[in-house]
């Protein structure tokens, strides 16, 4: 039953019941053998015919998602793509127990989700910093909500620091960093807590093309090291194939997903050599062309 | 830069030179009488002289005990329901419509109802700066509450922060950009109305002074406690600063 | 429902006044002392006063006194605001001032003023009129100051002058920002006239409520201070709705009232 996502009890209680808690949900490492050949891996977020439908002013309602089936395996990097507005970040916020499904179900671990945990850390476009702590403050601040002492917390967060390249920047206010900093911030105080999984909604979206790419390939190396399940919601096609195991992508107006593509792409990845890969290529081309047509059939419908 | 920066504090004293001069100039060409318009000198020699004067000092403080009292137990309520409705949307429902009846309600209308109810003393000019100070307050607490960054919550519950515990450790860290601007304007306010109450009644207090010095005609002591308040305001208002200044070191600029 | 809600909704702030009204008819009662009438005994003293026509004409006076002080106060105080709003050297210029002046309570000024201009309306428009003045000046500040560049930019290519890109692009986008600035100044003309006549106790609505509590009328006292803060809510409710119409585009953005003077 530990593993259940369950209503947070205060810090306090949680010491009480195991001593120093950490959140004992890192992703085992078994699926060295490239998270592709998932079948047998074992399910860390099953959507059972999910739909979400938002009331608008008055009589109307809009239906954002539409019967979503779909599962993900622990140790994938799993993509969600789509046009805007066709519901991919609702998806990622059902799945984090932000929003709740109007229809279906939406499981971790294979327990229901019915609110926000520690075993899924977002990662927002916004980067959702908070303004008042420092670089490290904001990276320690899950730590300290798990009830982990200051100083381990302190030596724990100035690793994870290090590992986004933010030496030296500590003791900075988010408003002093650029957007890319910032985003290597929200995703160290994300990963600080130690997440079963990564909800990322659209994280580089905001950010120019150079800073873009190199958080991508930063990304990857931190993923290649523990293999966290990931769960990255994105509308670039390049970004979608280069990072992930499977891409699923979905239609617009109501949600709906349209196909899921195993990428069978060799990792590590190395972008330069991808980039003139064939195989990456066709993949590319093949996604695109699937959601021109998607958008063909809204239009003539 | 910083010559940039010492013409724009040159060109922001001018004005208040040229003010004094004038002053200065009505005064000594004789289109003054002093009966009606004293000297600056005079009046600024007899605010120096005051402040070694214990009766002077006495009322000053008998001001700044209803200011501050008054002051911060609208900041206490303000705050409090401010986030309070932001947050619950049950008193949300109560609060909205008596806010939009008492806010723009003129609160020293109320003053010679306080007056019958509480006394003339303390009580009645502190609960009249509360009433005109802490709407201003709550309004800002309550608007900045409101606006909060969802993602900025959904964050702190992600990372494992209790629900009851994100009013604390979220949404009033974030929203205090906005409850200390409503707190400046508080204080603005507290300063003006607890001079008025005790110009309209009371014993003692700097109000009082200048009604007091009105009344025997005496031009000098009537400009000695209005510049006295001015200056008061003008030294609270950059505490507040100061503070806000620290306090908010890393929000952007607003 | 949608439609039951805002019925609800509209009529939620005079649900509020009789909830008010209703508490200090049970703090009246359960007090029990002369000097604090019930709510309903005020209220049926509102008539009486009104009637008196004596009476009637000093509120007529007070209101006129504070219709031409606000309005003289917005004539010249939004240009001013908005002419400081875009350039730095009139901004740098007049703000330290204004800055002085703000915690000044303007109605304490009266005894001064009244020494100078006597105990007539001209004193207590001028109060009215310095009362009004600054948060319209600081509004209209704000709002100047926060217009886009470069819609001045697309104002300047197409051919218009300096005065022009003020009326036609500076006034109209920061006309959300100086009526909010307004209705804070209509909110303290009304509380400036009161204090004003408070204290120089000569005539007017101030007057008359502080005459009436030192001959100890307590129902005409408490009558007053309905007809005066009926008079607050009604005038900032009318405005609300005159903005509401002048500024549909704009974005409903928070608004902070500027309680006194």
């Amino acid at each position: 039953m530990r593993g259940k996502v369950r209503k947070l009890s205060p810090p306090s209680e949680r010491q009480a019941t195991g001593g120093r808690m950490q959140v004992p949900l890192r992703p085992e490492i078994d699926t060295g053998t490239g998270a592709t050949s998932g079948e047998r891996a074992r399910a860390m977020i099953e959507i059972a015919s999910v739909s979400k439908r938002f009331e608008t002013s008055g009589r109307k309602s809009h239906l954002a998602l539409s019967d979503i089936n779909l599962t993900v395996n622990d140790g994938a990097f799993v993509s969600i793509l789509g046009p805007s507005g066709c519901g991919k970040s609702t998806l990622l916020y059902i799945v984090g127990g932000f929003v709740a499904p109007s229809e279906g179900v939406a499981r971790m671990k294979g327990a229901a989700i019915t609110g926000p945990g520690p075993d899924r850390g977002p990662v927002f476009q916004e980067f959702a910093l908070f303004p008042w702590k420092t670089v490290l403050g904001n990276v320690m601040y899950g730590l300290r909500q798990q009830g982990v002492k200051r100083t381990e917390a302190e030596a724990q967060s100035l690793r994870l620091i290090e590992m986004v390249g933010l030496k030296g920047f500590e003791h900075f206010y988010p408003k002093e960093l650029s957007g890319g900093m910032k985003q290597r911030v929200a995703i160290a105080r994300t990963l600080a807590y130690r997440p079963s999984v990564l909800l990322m909604d659209e994280p580089f979206g905001a950010l120019d093309a150079h800073t873009r790419t190199r958080l991508q390939n930063d990304l990857l190396n931190i993923w290649e090291r523990d293999r966290k399940t990931v769960l990255f919601v994105t509308h670039s096609v390049e970004e979608a194939v280069f990072l992930s195991d499977k891409v699923v992508v979905m239609t617009r107006a109501p949600g709906r997903i349209k196909q899921i593509v195993d990428i069978d792409l060799p990792r590590p990845r190395i972008r330069a050599e991808l980039l003139l890969d064939s195989h990456y290529q066709k993949y590319v081309v093949d996604i695109e062309r699937m959601i021109d047509d998607g958008r063909d059939d809204a239009e003539h419908s | 830069m910083s010559t940039r920066r010492l013409t724009t504090v040159l060109m922001g004293a001018l004005p208040i030179l040229f003010v004094l001069a004038i002053w200065q100039a009505l005064c000594s060409f004789g289109y003054a009488p002093p009966s009606l318009l004293p000297p600056p000198g005079k009046v600024f020699l007899r605010l120096a002289q005051q402040l070694g004067n214990v009766g002077f000092l006495d009322d000053i403080l008998a001001t700044l005990i209803r200011l501050f009292a008054g002051f911060l137990i609208a900041v206490v309520l303000g705050v409090g329901i401010g986030l309070a409705a932001a947050v619950v949307p049950a008193i949300n429902a109560v609060v909205r419509p008596l806010v939009q009846v008492l806010a723009p309600l003129p609160k020293v209308a109320l003053y010679p109802a306080l007056i019958i109810l509480f006394g003339f003393d303390h009580a009645s000019k502190i609960t009249l700066v509360t009433l005109d100070a802490l709407f201003p307050i709550l309004l800002s607490t309550y608007y900045g509450a409101s606006m909060v960054e969802q993602k900025l919550v959904w964050s702190a519950l992600a990372a494992g922060t209790p629900r009851w515990q994100i009013l604390f450790k979220v949404i009033a860290p974030a929203a205090l950009p906005s409850i200390l601007t409503g707190c400046r304007i508080g204080l603005v306010i507290s300063c003006i109305v607890v001079f008025l109450a005790e110009m309209i009644s009371s014993t003692d207090g700097l109000g009082h002074l200048l009604v007091g010095a009105a009344r025997t005609f005496q031009t000098v002591d009537m400009f000695v406690p209005l510049i006295t308040i001015s200056l008061l305001g003008l030294m609270l208002n950059g505490l507040l600063y100061g503070l806000r200044k620290y306090l908010l070191r890393g929000f952007p600029e607003v | 429902m949608t439609s039951a809600r805002n019925i609800v909704s509209k009529l939620s702030p005079l649900l509020a006044c009789l909830g008010l009204l209703a508490l200090w008819q049970v703090a009246a009662l359960w007090l029990d002392t002369e000097s604090f009438p019930t709510a309903w005994h005020a209220l049926q003293t509102v008539p009486q006063v009104l009637g008196d026509p004596e009476q009637l004409l000093n509120i007529l006076d007070s209101i006129r006194r504070m219709v031409i002080g606000f309005s003289l106060a917005v004539l010249i105080a939004i240009p001013l605001g908005l002419a400081m709003g875009r350039s730095a050297r009139v901004s740098a210029f007049f703000n330290p001032l204004l800055m002085m002046i703000y915690p000044v309570p303007k109605a304490a000024l009266m005894p001064v003023i009244m020494l100078w201009l006597g105990v007539g309306d001209a004193s207590k428009t001028l109060v009215i009129f310095l009362g009004v003045s600054l948060p319209v000046i600081y509004h209209s500040f704000q709002g100047a100051k926060a217009v886009e560049e470069k819609m001045l930019w697309s104002g300047a290519a197409m051919g218009l002058s300096g005065l022009q890109r003020m009326i036609r692009i500076v006034l109209p986008a920061a006309l959300p920002e100086i009526l909010t600035g307004c209705r804070t100044g209509l909110v303290l003309a009304l509380i400036t006239m009161v204090t004003s006549e408070m204290i120089a106790r000569q005539s007017g609505a101030g007057n008359i409520l502080f005459n009436a509590m030192d001959m100890a009328q307590y129902d005409t006292v408490f009558a007053m201070i309905i007809i005066i803060g009926a008079l607050g809510i009604v005038l900032d409710a009318a405005f609300d709705k005159l903005r509401w119409r002048l500024v549909k585009w704009a974005e409903p953005h928070q608004e902070i009232l500027l309680g006194a003077s």
